[in-house]
């Protein structure tokens, strides 16, 4: 038989297949119908658990905080242990921090609009804190705000105001200053404190300028000269790449004898509601995957019995042992597609449903019940699957009908 | 066209049906007559290739010049290739018709030209489907068809793909003997038109007498020790 006959041969054999279950309609949609009856409530389910889990997931991505591994305490950190840190896969974003005593300053637009101790972070391309919408400062002079602090100095971007350091040399109280201007506002929600984002050179000019080093940036020229550039610092500002990243950085911090604090609590629980929903989910999927098979088993070979005389037939006709395997499976597949199709309808129409009835309480965009291209193509892959394997037993049965039987009793 | 040579097939641990020989030309028609039990069916469903023999020295279809000998397939057990074979060159009628049910009357009948990936349209099947009075059933399903009308569609099915040997088990077991004279007419007619052999298994020895054809008769094999069945022309 040549290639174009083969062809030619499969394209008929799948038109006699989808012919055969449109005749026997009524067995095709009891079939499709037990298929929908595990597809549905399964797609349901997972979408269900991937929403409530994916919906907890991203409120805490939301909060760039909960990516926070924060340093407690001052250290000795060099550069080279920075870079150590930095090359860090699961580390999303590093920034040295000088000690805690030295990041605060006064904000200052006029008499009536001012904030105390407001706390000043370094920051710089890639800080979560940013969230992506934000360009870091490029000039010393720039600075980002928080909205808190926004708020109280009556500021936007594109303002300018007053950065205030005091210190006291020999003595003497000395008020280092420095107008700045407002590069852009936090989103309320990333930073609920007064706070003012600078670059690093700024805030390692502010500790000099505590520390009794001359800093002309900040107006005062007295204090001792400052000999070479910083390389050490107290702390770090430590942000992992995912949720997952947080507790092995801080497990490699702390080995370091380095304390931190994380929320890894709040993580933890996240993580335990979606090893629960899974357990569920997977213990109801496995229970209706197995009622499934048993029951696509027993009407594929019930109807191999039924359609024996016709199998045998196709035999007699001249189609080969295989073909008959093939349009056992053919027909399997056709099942399972339209099985799927409807399945998946029933889920959208119920996605829907849940979405509106529970979700009414969620941010815009947000879900209760939801999938991803890449569940539905696994999901429908899964079914095929399942749906071949047992048409598979069936399909051996069917390549042992001999052409004889359509000859016989009839 | 269909040249066999000591042929024997074993049926169950201990029967044994024979053909010694047999040859057909185009053109002609044999019966296959004998008791009931005796295995006519059974040597049907060797001559169509789907039982193996247990002795076959000769089997050739076609015209001498190019005919093809099965024997070897046949022991060798080449399933394709005879799969192959009984497509192309073998032609099928079933005692109620055996046609799929899911197709309509035209469809059972393009089945084997499409198997073939030849064109549907066809000189010799329109004629015969003129020739049965089959035009007004073409869109029906065979469970609207009566058993004679069944027959007829089975007919044109066996012939459409114009097979070297049309082969029929009991075509007129279900009919009145009117209409099955009829088909056995036309059957007769047809296969000298289209200069195909044909093979048809009946327990009908008037209707072979009356047709005047070549009646091959199976009766006990002397021969076989634990019994059996040789078919020879009878005289």
């Amino acid at each position: 038989m040549t290639q174009p006959e083969t062809r030619a041969r499969r394209r008929l054999l799948i038109e006699l297949a989808a012919r055969d279950l449109w005749h026997d309609r009524k067995v095709s949609l009891c079939i499709v119908a037990s298929l929908v009856a595990v597809i549905a409530p399964l797609l349901l389910l997972f979408g269900l658990k991937y929403g409530v889990v994916s919906q907890l997931q991203q409120e805490l991505l939301n909060d760039p905080r909960n990516l926070e591994i924060r340093v407690l305490g001052n250290y000795d950190l060099d550069r080279a242990w920075f870079e150590q840190l930095a090359a860090r896969t699961d580390v999303g974003f590093v920034m040295p921090l000088t000690r805690s005593l030295n990041t605060q300053a006064d904000l200052m637009r006029d008499n009536q609009r001012f904030v105390a101790n407001a706390e000043v972070i370094p920051t710089g391309a890639g800080d979560p804190l940013l969230g992506g919408t934000l360009a870091a400062p490029t000039a010393i002079d720039q600075v980002l705000l928080s909205a808190s602090a926004a708020r109280k100095l009556e500021v936007k971007a594109g303002d300018r105001f007053r950065l205030l350091v005091l210190r006291k040399l020999d003595g003497e109280n000395e008020n280092g200053h420095l107008d700045v201007t407002v590069a852009g506002v936090l989103a309320d929600t990333v930073f609920p404190r007064p706070a003012v984002l600078v670059s690093l050179d700024f805030l390692v000019a502010m500790e000099n300028f505590r520390d009794g080093f001359a800093v002309p940036m900040l107006g005062f020229t007295t204090g001792k000269p400052l000999e070479k550039p910083r390389d050490r610092y107290a702390r770090a500002r430590i942000y992992a790449r995912g949720l997952d990243d947080v507790a092995p950085i801080a497990a490699w911090l702390e080995q370091a004898n380095i304390e931190t604090n994380t929320r890894a609590r709040d993580i933890e629980s996240v993580k335990a509601i979606s090893r629960v929903l899974g357990l569920i989910f997977a213990v109801i999927a496995w229970t209706a995957v197995a009622g499934c098979v048993a029951s696509l088993a027993g009407a594929f070979l019930a109807n191999i019995d039924r359609k024996r005389k016709d199998l045998a037939l196709l035999r007699l006709l001249g189609f080969r042992r295989g073909a008959t395997g093939f349009y056992v499976i053919v027909q399997a597949a056709l099942l399972t597609c339209l099985a799927f199709g409807l399945g998946y309808a029933a889920y959208f129409v119920g996605s829907l449903i849940f979405n509106a009835a529970l979700g009414a309480n969620l941010a815009d965009n947000a879900f209760v019940c939801r999938l991803e291209n890449i569940h539905i193509l696994l999901a429908f892959a899964s079914a095929l699957l399942i749906a071949m394997l047992v048409a598979g037993v069936g399909g051996f049965r069917a390549i042992h009908i001999q052409p004889a039987e359509s000859l016989r009793d009839l | 066209m269909l040249h066999i040579e000591n042929l024997t097939i074993r049926r169950g641990p201990d029967y044994r049906i024979a053909l010694p020989l047999l040859s057909l030309q185009r053109g002609e028609v044999a019966a296959i007559t004998g008791a009931s039990g005796c295995g006519k069916s059974t040597l049907l469903e060797m001559i169509g290739l789907i039982l193996r023999p247990e002795t076959l020295d000769s089997y050739r279809l076609g015209d001498s010049a190019t005919a093809l000998d099965i024997a070897d397939l046949l022991h060798e057990d080449r399933q394709k290739a005879l799969a192959d074979i009984r497509a192309r060159r073998l032609g099928f009628v079933l005692q109620t018709g055996g046609l799929l049910p899911f197709l309509s009357v035209r469809q059972n009948i393009e089945l084997p030209r499409r198997m073939l990936g030849l064109s549907v349209a066809s000189e010799p099947v329109e004629d015969a489907i003129e020739r049965l009075n089959l035009a007004p059933l073409l869109a029906k399903k065979p469970g609207q068809l009566s058993i004679g009308e069944r027959q007829r569609v089975s007919f044109v099915r066996a012939i459409a793909h114009e097979p070297d040997l049309l082969l029929a088990d009991e075509p007129t077991a279900a009919l009145d003997p009117i209409q099955a004279r009829k088909l056995f007419e036309l059957i007769i007619e047809l296969v000298r038109r289209w200069r195909i052999a044909a093979l048809l298994v009946t327990h009908d020895w008037d209707l072979v007498r009356d047709c005047g054809i070549r009646n091959l008769v199976g009766v006990p094999d002397d021969k076989a020790p634990k019994g059996g069945t040789v078919f020879h022309d009878a005289a």
